[in-house]
């Protein structure tokens, strides 16, 4: 009985931090406020905004563990490391100061003291409210601005020119060299679609490189430009040089790479870019 | 001017009691250090030198590797153009941990350190470790103490960091270790300061500035050859025991660039190879690497060249140039 109580307030807790953030259908994504910088690289040395952030939850969750375990001393403890995390947070970045709710960290901390999960559950409202309602503004400003690595900032060598390029006239480059590929096919003009091929494939693998610069496990790399890209690869050239190309083949190889070399990559970092360079041009 | 007797007698007695006090304790030093009373070392310790000082500190003794060092790519391991613009002004974690080290352990791992982040990989990190400077020799060292390790000599301590490096030389399975090579031994003091520099006999020193070496002729064999239509590059890497070239994050290119010349020396096609570890084209210890370029036209002549970037340079250098000439029909 006092179990189900208990999960139903975890429950209850889980509702006001996470839906708040959906409760906006018309999203603006303002970029974070300047003083938030100092928190985390290279500013400072440690993402530290994120780590009180953790420290914070972590406190207020150890009241409800605490409280299921009937861990009194540990809650107690919790409880008032809650306030004092939940107080430092509030003086961290002074354009967020009024997102938070000192009185409402007390009473929670209060009402954690009684041991009782009812009273528990009710104080916890106002206070995870504000949690909810600075996380729904900010969260996915302060992960696209601090979390995110700036594709903005990476330069790449073009393989073929040699030449410096940003990521996204690079990005351009590759894909008008892979229209190169899919026209000339088009076209009947293999010979210059296997050029175009050379250099794509060429443009294509210096992702790799570029990649490894965040992504330091192999995994990754062979997700994005493993054995299925560079099999599509062997499959393109192999047609190209047939004596009768095959275009079933070839669109299909055309699709594994589309899919797996692009579409992947696209899906996960796209919409982050594009708010970083939204910010960017202001 | 008349030379007192007593001084004529009292003299050469002087002398040759420094020199036997010079000697016995030449000896003493070096052979047989654990003669000396522990007590008395105690009194000549320098208690900062085991408290994380910066490398010059280290400099005020150890006179020659420090400058060994300071040419080293480990000395500006964090204030590099390259690593700065490439970890986005130092922003990125992961890169931490090599770049400024805490403690170098033995195939572990390092944590990054709060303090001196300016020397980058330096003594403190790779030498101190629990209150006593480790290295291959034991050693009487009154301002520190000391501790012989013999894991200075192995692999397995470079590959704490350099992993992908380390795990290619495990596959090469040679004797030579990372400082065979890299750290080549050559005899020296260890200490240029006196009164240590006079007692202390020379010693087997690894060079510090943990060169990069030169790639041979003998290392890397280049061969060209007309196959039916194509014209096939053969690269072998036959001596360096890990990719050619070899990199756990940076990106050091070993470029092949073929050129195909008509009759008059015009260029009919041309081909690029990019050969590096991030693109897991860099060449294997043992193991041909081939290329195949079709002869879709006439050629006379077939021009290869090789060029390496190191990681901290965007400029190349030429590193070889070869020549074929083509007889017969070809194209």
């Amino acid at each position: 009985m006092r179990t189900s109580l208990i999960n139903s307030l975890l429950f209850t807790l889980m509702l006001f931090l996470i839906p708040l953030q959906l409760q906006a259908k018309d999203m603006v994504v303002k970029a974070p406020p300047e003083s938030l910088g100092k928190y985390y690289p290279p500013e400072s040395k440690e993402p530290k905004w994120i780590q009180q952030m953790h420290k914070m939850s972590g406190n207020l969750g150890g009241v409800f563990v605490n409280l299921r375990e009937k861990d009194w001393d540990n809650l107690d403890k919790n409880a008032d490391q809650f306030v004092e995390s939940y107080k430092e947070a509030s003086e961290m970045v002074p354009e967020w100061e009024e997102y938070f709710d000192l009185k409402a960290a007390k009473e929670f901390a209060a009402a954690a003291k009684t041991h009782d999960g009812e009273k528990i559950g009710k104080a916890v409202g106002a206070v995870g409210k504000t949690c909810g309602k600075c996380h729904a503004d900010n969260s996915i400003s302060v992960w696209t601005r601090f979390h995110w690595p700036s594709f903005h900032k990476i330069k790449i060598t073009d393989p073929i020119e040699e030449k410096e390029l940003d990521f996204g006239k690079y990005m351009g480059l590759l894909s008008g060299t892979f229209k190169g590929v899919t026209v000339n096919f088009k076209e009947g003009q293999y010979d210059r679609s296997q050029k175009a091929l050379r250099a794509f494939k060429s443009r294509f693998m210096e992702l790799k490189s570029t990649c490894s610069k965040c992504h330091t496990t192999d995994d990754v790399k062979l997700f994005y430009v493993g054995e299925n890209v560079a099999q599509a690869f062997d499959g393109l050239q192999k047609e190209l040089t047939a004596e009768k190309p095959n275009p079933g083949n070839f669109w299909k190889n055309v699709g594994i790479l589309g899919k797996q070399g692009c579409k992947n990559c696209h899906l996960t970092h796209r919409s982050y870019a594009m708010i970083q360079e939204r910010w960017e041009e202001k | 001017m008349k030379v007192p007797n007593i001084l004529k007698k009292t003299v050469p007695v002087a002398v040759g009691l420094v020199v036997l006090g010079y000697l016995t304790l030449y000896f003493v030093i070096n052979q047989t250090p654990q003669w000396i009373p522990e007590n008395l070392t105690r009194l000549a310790r320098q208690a900062d030198l085991l408290e994380n000082p910066e490398a010059k500190r280290c400099f005020e003794c150890h006179k020659e590797i420090y400058a060994a060092w300071k040419k080293s790519r480990h000395a500006i391991a964090w204030v590099s153009e390259t690593y700065i613009e490439d970890s986005e002004n130092r922003s990125k974690e992961k890169c931490l941990p090599c770049h400024i080290p805490r403690q170098v352990k033995n195939g572990e791992k390092p944590q990054p350190r709060l303090d001196h982040r300016d020397d980058g990989i330096y003594c403190v990190p790779c030498h101190v470790i629990d209150g006593k400077m480790h290295g291959p020799y034991d050693l009487f060292s009154p301002p520190h103490p000391t501790q012989k390790n013999l894991q200075y000599r192995e692999s397995k301590f470079c590959g704490s960091c350099h992993e992908k490096t380390f795990e290619e030389w495990k596959i090469a399975g040679v004797e030579d270790t990372c400082q065979s090579c890299h750290m080549a031994r050559t005899e020296s003091r260890l200490v240029q300061k006196p009164v240590l520099s006079w007692l202390h006999s020379k010693k087997q020193v690894g060079d510090h500035s943990f060169p990069h070496g030169e790639i041979t002729q003998e290392d890397l064999a280049v061969t060209g050859e007309i196959s039916g239509k194509e014209f096939i590059v053969t690269l072998l890497n036959q001596k360096i025991p890990h990719r050619v070239p070899t990199a756990d994050n940076g990106d050091p290119r070993l470029y092949l660039y073929v050129r195909f010349l008509d009759d008059s020396g015009q260029e009919v096609d041309r081909f690029k190879e990019i050969l590096a570890p991030q693109q897991d084209t860099a060449l294997l210890y043992g193991k041909e690497a081939r290329f195949q370029y079709p002869l879709t036209a006439p050629v006379r002549k077939v021009e290869i060249s090789l060029q390496y970037k190191p990681a901290w340079s965007k400029d190349k250098s030429e590193w070889r140039q070869l020549s074929y000439p083509v007889t017969g029909d070809s194209g």
